[in-house]
């Protein structure tokens, strides 16, 4: 008997202690990014939420180098956090009006911006007057603008390149002339021959994410939706098909390797097992994390789809953007931080372009030292002035509300047209089922 | 309550119950019933993030048409008709032989089947992952072995991710039904088995017509958990094949998940697809009582 209320008295110990520490939890988080006090808009601390710890998060924390510099007063956090459960905190913060534990400032990606900026509205500071346009490429600008309000200060560029190992294509008797200006079928018809020659895929493809499939489209300068960025455009959009039509062809032809995530993508190219890498430009930073393989790596424009005329051979995919939240305790000092780094220090993008291979979004980037030095891992290749080259040749599209939305119902049509269902008649389904998601 | 002068002994535990019982209920409306009747009210709404409006039936409306929900729930159905009995089955036949009291390191047995349960969802789905991933340690040893010559795709083959997860269920959760197996069986009076030994039963027939019998409301009992818990099977396939091939291996828990934090949030429809899994276990718990229940009332 005693022995029981002791062991009661006991679990109600602990479950107080516990509930202590859940809201002791909630109050540090507060106090370190700041809570929300209406009113106050200035604040001494900062803190900036990031995904990806060798670029983004790097990025961060040497813009904070910059900042100190100018204002020492001003502490400022960076936090590095998956991007899903950064999406995740602010939709569940944002949709409750709970500032405690939000950042000041944080980092989106360039697909789901738009999303935001409509769920939330009032939540993402307006920055007219902070940054300059006339700074920044156009493509990059109008995922954050709205008329003429700006949302956001630009960052990485998502320039699709197609990286490939010199030493595969020459076993299977391409040279570095033969990947310039590429069409993906004749990409198909060398990934054929590197197949049989030197028995390794030629690229990896991902059936849960068919970003192959997005590069090929916005090539064409078309996306799943309109214009508009909400009429869905999946049955009669003809770049669409034949972007389809092509990674089938993919599939078909053996030339890819399946992989499962994004661990398992980065680790097929890491090991040698593919000969190529189209992909947006960041993937660099990876690529040039497999030391072996230096000197054996180059750069050439991403192919364009043969068949539609529209398309070029530029393209983008991924890409992120800063933005301060409206609601947290200073956001003026987070707009000034935004201001005096990212939207305006080209000795920070500088630096940047050496520590973690950036391509930035600035159009004065071109002009920058390391822009112009030669890059030893690609065999002496100047590959950020391509990158820039490239960069102003992305042809713009509205990616509008639904990206994600929209691709988990396309990443299934795919799959099934790849194992052999009516294009028309599968497009046309998954035309009907998007409208009904983003209705 | 009656009121009267000086509370006799019986009327201060009465209090006292009453006290306890307030409190859990309070605990209960304010943590449970609160959230689901708001979830209910949310389920009327539709609209992106916090611009929510209230929109009536519409979202269930749309859930009939909505092809992803479909294969969502074709999916969470299948891993319920196969993993389900699969993993009963595999429990209670693993209780009973070690239940066995001639048989030796019990204890160790024992200890190594239940072990899986107390391993965390993520780890051990990350452990599966790997295990079972195109250059892991499962398909190379099949390898090894010549019985395959090139690795099986288990995550990126549609039909092969939802067996891992399949197996990935079964080894987390056969130990923990396992062990309601084994209280059970020594709750069996041993003079019945002594009985039908005397009458010359098999072992089998032991086991169906006395074991099974005797352990019917605990059969019952895990068979309702087992379906609700696969029924909201969110970490497994979060982890392991994030839904994927192209949702081939997507639940209901984990679209739900899309609905609010993938896709563009809204939190009205999602609130609608999960009162649809409510309905669903509430319907199949009916059903198991009936089937299974009855005789307990004699």
């Amino acid at each position: 008997m005693k022995a029981k209320r002791i062991l009661a008295a006991l679990l109600g110990g602990i479950m107080m202690l516990s509930m202590a520490a859940c809201s002791n939890d909630g109050k540090n988080e507060g106090s370190s990014a700041g809570s929300s006090q209406a009113g106050e808009e200035t604040a001494d601390s900062l803190t900036i939420w990031a995904w990806d710890d060798t670029f983004n998060v790097a990025a961060a924390k040497t813009a904070i180098k910059y900042y100190a510099e100018k204002e020492p007063d001003v502490k400022v956090n960076v936090v590095s956090m998956a991007q899903d459960d950064i999406i995740q905190k602010l939709n569940a913060a944002l949709s409750t009006g709970t500032y405690d534990g939000l950042p000041n400032i944080t980092l989106i990606e360039d697909y789901r911006i738009q999303n935001f900026l409509t769920s939330y509205p009032g939540e993402i500071k307006e920055l007219t007057g902070s940054v300059d346009p006339s700074k920044f490429a156009d493509y990059k600008l109008k995922f954050m603008t709205d008329v003429d309000k700006i949302y956001g200060v630009p960052f990485d560029s998502g320039v699709t390149a197609l990286f490939y190992r010199t030493d595969i294509l020459e076993e299977a008797g391409y040279q570095e002339d033969d990947m310039e200006d590429l069409t993906w079928e004749k990409y198909i018809e060398i990934g054929k021959a590197v197949k049989e020659k030197t028995g390794k895929a030629m690229l990896t493809l991902d059936p849960s994410d068919i970003g192959q499939i997005r590069i090929m489209m916005q090539s064409a300068g078309e996306w799943y939706v309109k214009e508009d960025g909400e009429t869905v455009n999946i049955k009669d959009n003809q770049a669409l098909k034949d972007a389809v039509a092509i990674y089938k062809e993919m599939v078909d032809s053996g030339i890819s390797k399946q992989v499962a995530d994004w661990d398992s993508f980065v680790g097929a190219f890491q090991k040698g097992e593919v000969a190529t890498v189209p992909s947006g430009c960041w993937i660099a930073s990876s690529i040039r994390a497999a030391e072996d393989q230096n000197g054996k790596w180059a750069v050439a424009p991403i192919p364009r789809l043969g068949n539609n005329e529209k398309s070029v051979n530029s393209s983008n995919l991924g890409g992120a953007s800063w933005y301060v939240l409206e609601n947290v305790k200073g956001a003026d000092t987070a707009v000034k931080f935004l201001a005096e780094t990212f939207a305006s220090n080209d000795d920070l993008m500088n630096d940047l372009v050496s520590e973690i291979s950036l391509v930035s979004t600035l159009k004065s980037a071109g002009e920058l030292e390391n822009y112009k030095k030669e890059n030893e891992f690609f065999g002496g290749q100047k590959v950020f002035e391509d990158f820039a080259d490239w960069t102003e040749q992305i042809p713009a599209v509205n990616y509008g509300l639904h990206t994600y939305a929209v691709e988990d119902i396309m990443t299934e049509a795919v799959q099934s047209i790849v194992k052999g269902a009516d294009m028309e008649k599968t497009l046309q389904n998954a035309q009907s089922q998007a409208e009904a998601a983003v209705g | 309550m009656p009121k009267t002068k000086g509370y006799s002994m019986e009327h201060k535990t009465n209090r006292w119950g009453w006290v306890f019982v307030t409190l859990s209920t309070l605990l209960i409306l304010l943590f449970v019933f609160y959230p689901m009747i708001q979830t209910l009210i949310t389920s009327m709404q539709s609209g992106m993030g916090s611009n929510l409006s209230f929109v009536g039936l519409k979202n269930y409306t749309r859930l009939l048409g909505d092809a992803t929900f479909k294969k969502a729930l074709f999916n969470t159905f299948l891993y319920l008709i196969i993993q389900v009995p699969v993993m009963i089955i595999l429990a209670l036949l693993i209780a009973v032989v070690l239940n066995d009291p001639k048989l030796k390191f019990r204890g160790v047995f024992r200890t190594a089947i239940f072990l899986p349960c107390v391993t965390s969802l993520v780890a051990y789905s990350l452990i599966m992952k790997s295990i079972f991933a195109d250059d892991g340690l499962f398909n190379k040893m099949l390898m090894g072995l010549r019985i395959i010559s090139s690795p099986i795709p288990w995550v990126t083959d549609p039909v092969f991710a939802k067996i891992l997860i399949i197996i990935a269920i079964t080894w987390r959760w056969t130990g923990y039904n396992m062990i309601f197996y084994l209280s059970g069986l020594q709750n069996i009076e041993p003079s019945i088995y002594e009985a039908a030994d005397l009458d010359g039963a098999s072992a089998f027939r032991k086991f169906t017509a006395i074991t099974v019998p005797m352990l019917k409301p605990i059969i019952l009992f895990t068979t309702i958990t087992s379906t609700s818990g696969t029924l909201q099977l969110f970490d497994e396939v979060m982890n392991i094949t994030g839904g994927g091939p192209a949702n081939a291996t997507v639940s209901i828990s984990q679209y739900i998940y899309n609905l609010c934090f993938k896709y563009s949030p809204n939190f009205g429809y999602a609130a609608a697809v999960s009162y649809v899994v409510v309905l669903i276990i509430v319907i199949l718990s009916f059903i198991q009582f009936k089937i299974g229940g009855d005789k307990r009332e004699h």
